[in-house]
């Protein structure tokens, strides 16, 4: 921990220059230990908090994949089976086939935008660590 | 190499035969009843004082309905409240099973589909009905987005059908996936332990895989619970969407 300051400190107008002088070169030490601190303390929140977001990262990367497969499985299955009911065997299938893979960007794009909104509302609008892009 | 898989076996406890049908009581069926009186008679025990100022066993109860009241007030208001003893069942049995699977030697109810696509069918159920009674045929608005052109309209439709069909087996598969992935990875690391162990001078690598399995066990702790939220949370948007279809 940072030492208290010198409340009981002489009064500034009692003081003598070199006491002055002396005086506010403790005050901006004890300022710049503050600041280090401070920083540090902030530093490793942003740390941890990035941790997390890594950690569930790869929870929501499986649950995409889910999102996309589970609907293209459901469309194949719709049209398998409107086939095998027709007799129209493959064409009902291929379209429900792409329907289904069309559905099941609809559900990724949708997940996409709960994770994000979950996302801001924790880090305040960036996911993850800001990384340098030439882009940029 | 002991046998990952091996973990997810059921046996027969009591075998029951009814009608043909195999209906024994299995050992994943005994895990569940055990979840089941686990959390009745905590949830007894803790209630039980209602005093003012919790104990320690009160305020774990009362934290716990207030975690998932804040996320059915969040996602679908205060007309949710109506949905608590379900959804509140569903959290704390998915959670406790998850938990229990955690104990070295336990059977892991979820690591099923057969359980968790019947929960999912649970929840899939309940938001048709839901939805039909409390909106009758204005819930069908749930697949025909505002403010689509009339030529697309058909096309649209169908695939928002396809999307509403497909999430049951995507609540499903996401519970399901993660437990078995997690129990087979913690019980390879373990077997790796075992077989360097009896490996002559390679033993010296043991530590290796008994650390990762540690660290592992800590992780699927966290996936055991956060298994748990997102299949409840899920549950609140889906019925979100069975009160309200409009967006």
């Amino acid at each position: 921990m940072v030492d208290p300051p010198d409340k009981q400190g002489p009064a500034p107008a009692e003081m003598t220059p070199q006491e002055r002088a002396r005086f506010e070169g403790r005050l901006t030490d004890l300022g710049d230990r503050l600041g280090k601190v401070k920083a540090q303390r902030d530093a490793d929140a942003r740390a941890d908090l990035d941790a997390e977001m890594r950690g569930r990262g790869m929870a929501y990367g499986m649950r995409m994949a889910a999102e996309l497969v589970a609907a293209v499985i459901v469309g194949g299955v719709i049209g398998w089976g409107l086939d095998w009911v027709l007799g129209s065997r493959p064409w009902l299938f291929l379209l429900f086939f792409l329907l289904g893979f069309a559905a099941g960007v609809l559900n990724v794009m949708r997940a996409y935008e709960r994770m994000q909104r979950e996302f801001a509302a924790r880090t305040g609008g960036s996911i993850g660590q800001k990384v340098p892009d030439n882009d940029d | 190499m002991p046998d990952p898989i091996h973990q997810f076996d059921l046996h027969r406890i009591v075998p029951i035969n009814l009608f043909g049908w195999d209906v024994s009581f299995t050992n994943s069926a005994a895990f569940m009843v055990l979840a089941v009186l686990l959390t009745t008679s905590f949830f007894m025990v803790a209630t039980r004082a209602r005093s003012l100022v919790p104990t320690r066993l009160q305020s774990v109860a009362e934290i716990s309905y207030e975690f998932v009241a804040g996320m059915l007030r969040e996602s679908i208001g205060k007309e949710g409240m109506k949905y608590f003893p379900f959804v509140f069942a569903l959290f704390i049995f998915i959670f406790v099973c998850n938990m229990l699977g955690m104990i070295p030697g336990a059977f892991t109810v979820t690591s099923h589909i057969v359980v968790t696509a019947a929960l999912a069918a649970l929840v899939f159920l309940t938001v048709l009905v839901v939805g039909f009674a409390k909106n009758g045929l204005r819930f069908l608005k749930l697949f025909v987005p505002s403010g689509v052109p009339i030529y697309v309209l058909p096309l649209v439709t169908v695939i928002e059908v396809i999307s509403f069909l497909s999430r049951p087996i995507s609540h499903s598969v996401r519970l399901f996936a993660n437990m078995l992935a997690g129990h087979i990875t913690l019980k390879v690391f373990g077997g790796f332990v075992v077989m360097l162990l009896g490996a002559g001078s390679f033993a010296v690598l043991t530590p290796l895989p008994l650390l990762m399995a540690v660290a592992i066990t800590a992780l699927e702790v966290l996936v055991a619970f956060l298994q748990a939220y997102v299949f409840t949370m899920l549950t609140c948007m889906y019925l979100n969407d069975a009160l309200h279809p409009g967006h």
